[in-house]
């Protein structure tokens, strides 16, 4: 990879890793990728005023008085001002994009909220450092450990229970399951360039979205990392989308904050 | 193949005796609810008969008191065969396979990751739906959830078993973000996914090809429910019958699998005594 290439993927680290949580950080990409996609003008701000930002999640789209706070909201709004990626997909592959994306949910996110936030060495060496240099210094204490154990929770919540009794035969679920989502993933996407076509939509930026963390943080612990490797077709897509899309910076009347959410 | 059903189950005081039935080869299928039909999750015994019956294997339906404690998982409903026993619409459909039958071998790679992921989608939206009805929904908790769940127990079980599955359940909203969405904006969700199934099956009698699959049997299962279960409201049931394409779907299935079935057992008829049919 370039010297530019390498630089527009560090700043696009560099934004994503700044952000609230494995989650935030997912879907901060895909609106980022999906902005692209569309050509919504739009600017990426880490703003760090969590004692006065309003009790919002992020990410957090504001376009001139208007707040908007949730990513499928945040895509409905794109959508009306007429940045819609998904303009030329019929119904069917409408419908296709909410089925892969419900498989991204359910399969990939509690492997990747897994390794981010629940694997010790992972948490410890990368994701807290990061998390906590980015907040005021009382809630870089607290915070980081409350996101810890809230994914922690929701991982048990949604995948524990008989016949998995030990977090070990979870987490050993959660990698096979998320295993063979990329493997589905890969075999969907074949040898095309995009998952519909020669040009991306709504569903290459989901999917964008919850790859290129996995693909490009360096953690200790990277199984999974090392299984998306071996398909190089999924990484030639994260890697197309880096260089087309990332390698400039856009302004405009977009802006596209991320706030902490309170305590 | 198709086997008829050699014994009926006999009803006595809220225990069911249990009759097996065999088939040739000595595998024995039969699948055990909880007493009350629908205590917990009310679509997936309708699921795991559909996709059994397409798969043309003989199925007895039992109920049981016990059959949360019975089954490996703790989930009801499950099936039981020979000497194993086995929950879940997932292991059951491999268990299946490794018997030899399968609804999705005619797909190709690409297809099968497509069925994947739709059947993803159904447990994503309509069954977080249907839980989040069932018991997020104060008024469908009070008037119906709490009294069907407790119904197999005496007082105070009753009331303590149910507050303690439904704060079990609640957390699980809050774990993944449902728990702030207002019935509203959950009705809108279903009538999404109601619209991306519609737009999949399109004028197609099933979702692959001209054979069923797991996915039908899934949906089949689901959308049966939500229409045949009587709640509060119709909302539900109604985002549903908005698409007519589903709504055919749904009775193509219950005539094809389900009705031949009901004229010859018995046994069935009690364990559908909480369901009405579509076609009335």
């Amino acid at each position: 990879p370039s010297a530019a290439d390498r630089n527009a993927q560090a700043c696009f680290l560099n934004c994503c890793l700044t952000l609230a949580c494995a989650n935030q950080i997912i879907f901060c990409n895909l609106l980022q990728a999906y902005a692209k996609f569309a050509g919504a003008p739009l600017i990426v701000n880490t703003i760090n005023n969590s004692w006065s930002s309003p009790k919002a999640d992020v990410p957090v789209l504001i376009s001139e008085d208007i707040v908007i706070s949730q990513p499928a909201k945040i895509l409905n709004f794109l959508r009306k001002q007429r940045y819609n990626a998904d303009y030329e997909l019929s119904a069917k592959q409408g419908a296709d994009t909410l089925a892969y994306i419900a498989l991204l949910e359910e399969k990939l996110l509690p492997a990747l909220l897994h390794t981010f936030w629940v694997e010790a060495e992972n948490y410890c060496s990368v994701t807290k450092p990061w998390f906590a240099s980015r907040i005021p210094f009382p809630l870089s204490l607290y915070l980081p450990g409350k996101m810890s154990r809230e994914a922690l929770n929701r991982i048990l919540l949604t995948r524990g229970g008989p016949p998995l009794y030990s977090l070990t035969e979870v987490e050993a679920q959660i990698y096979r399951d998320a295993k063979e989502c990329l493997n589905l993933l890969s075999k969907r996407l074949g040898t095309s360039q995009f998952f519909f076509g020669n040009t991306p939509t709504t569903l290459d930026a989901f999917v964008f979205g919850f790859l290129a963390p996995v693909y490009k943080v360096c953690f200790p612990r990277v199984q999974l990392q090392e299984h998306l490797k071996e398909l190089t077709n999924l990484c030639r897509f994260c890697d197309d989308i880096l260089t087309c899309y990332f390698k400039l910076t856009v302004t405009g009347k977009f802006y596209f904050s991320s706030t902490f959410s309170h305590v | 193949m198709q086997l008829p059903l050699l014994f009926s189950a006999k009803k006595a005081h809220g225990s069911s005796t249990f009759a097996a039935l065999r088939c040739p080869n000595g595998s024995v299928f039969s699948i055990t609810f909880s007493q009350a039909r629908d205590r917990g999750r009310t679509s997936l015994p309708t699921i795991r008969e559909a996709f059994l019956q397409m798969c043309n294997l003989p199925v007895r339906v039992v109920c049981r008191a016990n059959a949360e404690y019975m089954s490996p998982s703790g989930k009801v409903p499950f099936i039981h065969v020979g000497n194993q026993v086995v929950s879940e619409l997932g292991p059951i459909v491999q268990f299946v396979k490794a018997k030899g039958h399968s609804l999705s071998d005619g797909l190709d790679e690409v297809q099968k990751a497509e069925m994947k992921a739709y059947m993803e989608l159904v447990n994503n939206m309509l069954l977080t739906a249907e839980l989040y009805l069932q018991w997020c929904d104060d008024v469908t908790v009070e008037e119906i959830t709490h009294p069907r769940y407790g119904s197999p127990y005496p007082w105070p079980l009753n009331r303590i078993l149910s507050y303690q599955k439904q704060w079990e359940i609640r957390r699980k909203m809050k774990a993944i973000g449902w728990a702030g969405k207002s019935l509203e904006q959950v009705l809108e969700d279903v009538d999404q996914c109601c619209q991306a199934l519609s737009q999949r099956l399109g004028t197609q009698p099933y979702f692959f090809n001209k054979q069923p699959t797991e996915l039908d049997a899934l949906v089949f299962g689901h959308l049966f429910t939500i229409l045949t279960t009587q709640l509060i409201t119709d909302e539900l049931s109604e985002k549903v019958k908005n698409y007519g394409n589903l709504t055919a779907f749904c009775r193509r299935i219950e005539q094809q699998y389900f009705e031949g079935h009901d004229k010859d057992s018995s046994a069935t008829a009690s364990a559908r005594c909480a369901k009405r049919s579509l076609l009335r």
